[in-house]
């Protein structure tokens, strides 16, 4: 994808359950004016990744003003007063550099990968937008051309992309998380100028943003760095962030999207639990181990039971997010094995799902499952982007450094009996939507053969 | 970056790279297996990938789809294991093992903590000599890959490819689907699968490279213990080279929806062409460059019509293409590519300026290291450097390669591949303001 995009806290379909990992051993200081710094020294390769994170996103967006946020992460490209439009890219392409930026609920965030000579350089060129910047008429309207632009290809033209706007919506009517990030189209429209301007001022400033920087620093360097940077920048007040509103039950606890752009079938179950910021004992992380334990690939308790058992998917995929200041969203997704109905998969999902949490998951599979997550731990420290990403989405949300560097020592807490009440917790939960989005049989031969296909042809020769 | 998506034909283009150069060890078996290392141990993680020489296009015309099922059914059963307890074994003991199937090659990884290294390659080893293709496995995943088929025909940037790669490849094997389609993928038995493993899971046509906590030594024995038992030599069909159609067309695949697809191609520079470093300095200023190109900032930018347009060098084994590709509103589809044509055409006649060049430069020369920041980015990059027969010291030549590229270089290239007028042109959608020549059907199966 092209860059600036905008980043789906939601899961992509189908991707095996996202393992997060901690143990990054990070080094943390703050400047007078508020500005954390946190620092992973990587010396795998002469780079080094610096992550500019702000703690506002769509979420703090006021009501017909959706879509500000990231409107504004587009306008961060558009020139300060050293700085000319399109220029800031540019000059980090000259050091072959990249550079790119993401909205989400919760959090903007700008990245850039440099050589580690020339860490220096973007810093002063973040530090420069962060108080500089300059939102021009001339610049701001081509660029809401753009974001409309970029709705219309993630979203408006896109049938995934409409049904995972429509399930949300339908499962946090009224919550801050209902609303797409990139914004309603109508709304879009009539963002200007000014609001983004205030949007910038209320919000970007020292106190409300972190820095992660990753790769074949130190410590002393970066602060040198930050105090020639950074350090100049006065801390002003910004917007006090407000608690997420209470939840609201579901608008509707069931879709079906029927749209003559898919060939696919897909169903996906969705559930609000709790996250980190809104567990009361642990809950978030039992969450982690049972997405693990259901998923984890082709060894899950779903896997097994409805691709391998049953037959009746040829897909599974959890997602969980548990970074977030409200609560967060549990998905279970199934592609149905072709020849087989998608009401089928709700069934034996269903079906699945009570019987596990009546039986319970057996000892074997849960601390398989948190070995796993906790292993994976050492294969992110194999990366520059993974500290940028995992401090700044637990940093924005309300965690501390403590809480991520612990996070393969609580994964390791979680006990048996917790994840199983996590399952039933789920099986129970009242906030759910069971989501299809279908073929339509009059667009697509293919569907329609699928559906009146009781299977595949099979192979006679391999009987 | 600048290569995200153009990963469009299966190929890798990671040719946008580096500066200091990596310390590559040139390793051999007892058994005469040659790999490419490069020793780190900061961390306690290994990467090993490789890749067969023949891919895709080897599938028969009647088989589409065989490549890649036979590629996904390595890790569905071997040796001792059924599918359920390889999968097991991988997960119990945090072994990432892919393999996929390119468009001129078979390509595989393994990544593993170094402790779990002799069990990682004992399964490499299973996967690759004594795979079972057991029935009810290949079922399985003919169903899996049925439903990235449905995927597939849902979307409409692989429709515009679909059209793109028929109107130019016609006949040659490189139109080849890589999922097959409905029909061929019914078609394949266990008996394609066993003979297509056997014909092209060889010594002779295998490339291997490795990266991270691992000697030379232990490597050497990892190699004869998990490639060893390979035949020793391939049977892979030989593919001739593409001629293209003698003229350049414009396709329209009408799709409803509020936006139009463009996607664009025309005959480029193979990657052992000695116009290769020049022509990567063209497309960057001309496309390839991101949000420094022209057709980015012209497009985008000045006038707020996508939200992206981009283009890039597409080498393959047997051709090469300069492709491109963008997104807009359908009522602006029209002025959209009236407006990339006419920066295209200047850049034709006019050439780029020696500022724009040296910025090329610049990026291409030093964006490589800040690609190798991890153990399996590095593996696969000594791989693909093998694989285009670069040679070792490549990562030390190649700067000097791009900065000795002159203006006149350049300008000559440019002469020679960039002519606007050579391109093909798919429309996806519903645009307005332009007539395509002629009109296709999406395909359904």
């Amino acid at each position: 994808m092209f860059r600036r995009s905008l980043l789906f806290a939601f899961a992509v379909f189908l991707l095996p359950f996202a393992a997060r990992a901690a143990v990054f051993y990070p080094e943390t200081f703050t400047l007078d004016n508020g500005l954390q710094f946190i620092v992973v020294p990587n010396h795998l390769a002469p780079a080094v990744t610096q992550m500019v994170w702000y703690k506002v996103g769509s979420a703090d967006e006021v009501p017909g003003k959706s879509g500000l946020a990231h409107y504004l992460e587009h306008l961060m490209f558009r020139g300060t007063a050293t700085i000319p439009p399109g220029e800031f890219s540019r000059k980090i392409a000259a050091q072959g550099g990249n550079d790119n930026a993401f909205t989400s609920y919760d959090y903007t965030a700008f990245h850039e990968t440099v050589a580690a000579d020339r860490l220096s350089m973007v810093m002063q060129m973040e530090a420069d937008r962060m108080q500089n910047l300059q939102i021009k008429p001339e610049t701001a309207k081509p660029e809401l051309s753009v974001v409309l632009s970029e709705r219309q290809q993630r979203t408006d033209n896109s049938p995934e992309g409409r049904f995972e706007e429509r399930v949300r919506h339908a499962l946090m009517p009224d919550y801050p998380y209902g609303i797409p990030v990139i914004g309603w189209k109508p709304e879009i429209e009539k963002l200007t100028a000014a609001d983004a301007n205030d949007f910038y001022k209320n919000h970007y400033a020292p106190n409300n943003a972190l820095v992660v920087i990753s790769g074949d620093v130190t410590l002393d360097e970066v602060k040198k760095l930050a105090a020639e940077s950074y350090g100049k920048i006065p801390k002003h007040e910004t917007t006090v962030r407000k608690p997420c509103p209470p939840l609201k039950e579901p608008s509707e606890h069931r879709l079906e999207i029927v749209d003559a752009g898919v060939e696919q079938p897909q169903f996906e179950w969705n559930a609000i639990v709790a996250s980190y910021s809104t567990q009361k004992d642990h809950e978030a992380y039992a969450l982690e181990v049972l997405g693990e334990a259901l998923d984890g690939g082709q060894v899950g308790a779903l896997y097994r039971e409805l691709v391998l058992r049953q037959g009746v998917a040829s897909g599974v995929g959890t997602s969980y997010d548990p970074d977030a200041r409200g609560d967060a969203v549990f998905t279970i997704a199934l592609v149905p094995q072709p020849g087989k109905e998608p009401k089928e998969l709700e069934k034996a999902l269903q079906g699945e799902m009570q019987q596990l949490a009546q039986s319970g998951l057996d000892v074997k599979s849960v601390e398989s499952a948190k070995k796993r997550l906790t292993r994976a731990a050492i294969f992110e420290r194999d990366s520059l982007l993974a500290p940028g990403y995992v401090f700044g989405e637990g940093l924005t949300t309300g965690h501390t450094v403590e809480d991520i560097e612990s996070w393969p020592d609580r994964i390791n807490a979680v006990t048996l009996e917790q994840v199983n009440a996590a399952l039933r917790g789920l099986v129970g939960n009242k906030y759910t939507v069971a989501a299809f989005l279908l073929p339509d049989p009059k667009a697509s031969p293919a569907a329609r053969e699928a559906a009146h296909k009781p299977a595949l042809s099979r192979d006679q020769s391999i009987r | 970056m600048k290569t995200a998506r153009l990963i469009l034909f299966g190929l890798l283009l990671l040719w946008s790279m580096p500066l200091h150069a990596t310390d590559i060890e040139e390793v051999t078996s007892p058994n005469g297996i040659k790999t490419w290392l490069v020793e780190d141990h900061k961390l306690p993680l290994i990467s090993l990938h490789f890749a067969f020489r023949g891919g895709v296009e080897q599938d028969p015309v009647d088989r589409q789809g065989l490549a890649t099922l036979t590629m996904a059914l390595l890790t569905q059963g071997a040796g001792a294991y059924d599918a359920s307890a390889f999968q097991q074994q991988l997960a119990d003991h945090s072994i990432v093992m892919r393999f996929n199937a390119g468009r001129d090659a078979l390509g595989g990884s393994l990544k593993c903590l170094r402790e779990e290294r002799q069990t990682g390659f004992a399964l490499l080893h299973l996967a690759l000599v004594n795979p079972h293709f057991e029935a009810a496995e290949i079922e399985r995943a003919r169903g899996r890959q049925l439903t990235h088929l449905r995927f597939q025909l849902g979307d409409p940037d692989w429709q515009a490819r679909y059209a793109l790669l028929g109107a130019i490849f016609a006949n040659h094997p490189y139109n080849q689907r890589s999922l097959g389609s409905t029909k061929t993928l019914a078609a394949l038995t266990q008996a394609d699968i066993k003979n297509f493993a056997a014909a092209h899971l060889a010594r002779d046509n295998l490339i291997v490279a490795a990266a991270g906590d691992i000697t030379p030594d232990e490597l050497k024995t990892a190699l004869d213990q998990i490639f060893g038992d390979l035949p020793p030599a391939e049977k892979i069909a030989s593919i001739p080279e593409v001629v293209w159609p003698p003229a350049p067309t414009s396709i329209l695949v009408p799709r409803e929806g509020t936006q139009t697809g463009l996607l664009f191609a025309r005959p480029g520079p193979k990657r052992l062409d000695p116009d290769w470093y020049a022509a990567e300095i063209a497309d960057y200023i001309l496309g390839g460059g991101g949000f420094s190109s022209r057709l980015m900032q012209e497009v985008r930018d000045k006038n707020g019509l996508t939200y992206g347009i981009e283009t890039g060098l597409g080498p393959m084994d047997h051709t090469a293409m300069i492709t491109g590709e963008a997104a807009t509103d359908n009522p602006n589809a029209g002025k959209a590519w009236t407006i990339a044509l006419a920066v295209w055409r200047r850049f034709f006649q006019e050439g780029a300026s020696t500022g724009e060049i040296a910025a090329a430069k610049d990026y291409l020369t030093g964006s490589l290291p800040l690609t190798m920041t991890t153990t399996s980015a590095i593996a696969e990059v000594l791989v693909e450097i093998q694989r285009e027969h670069l040679g070792r010291d490549y990562l030390q030549k190649r700067d000097g390669l791009i900065r000795g590229v002159t203006g006149d270089d350049v300008m000559r290239v440019i002469k020679k591949w960039f002519d606007p007028a050579a391109l093909t042109l798919v429309l996806v959608g519903r645009p307005e303001g332009i007539k395509p020549a002629k009109t296709a059907e999406q395909v359904r199966e």
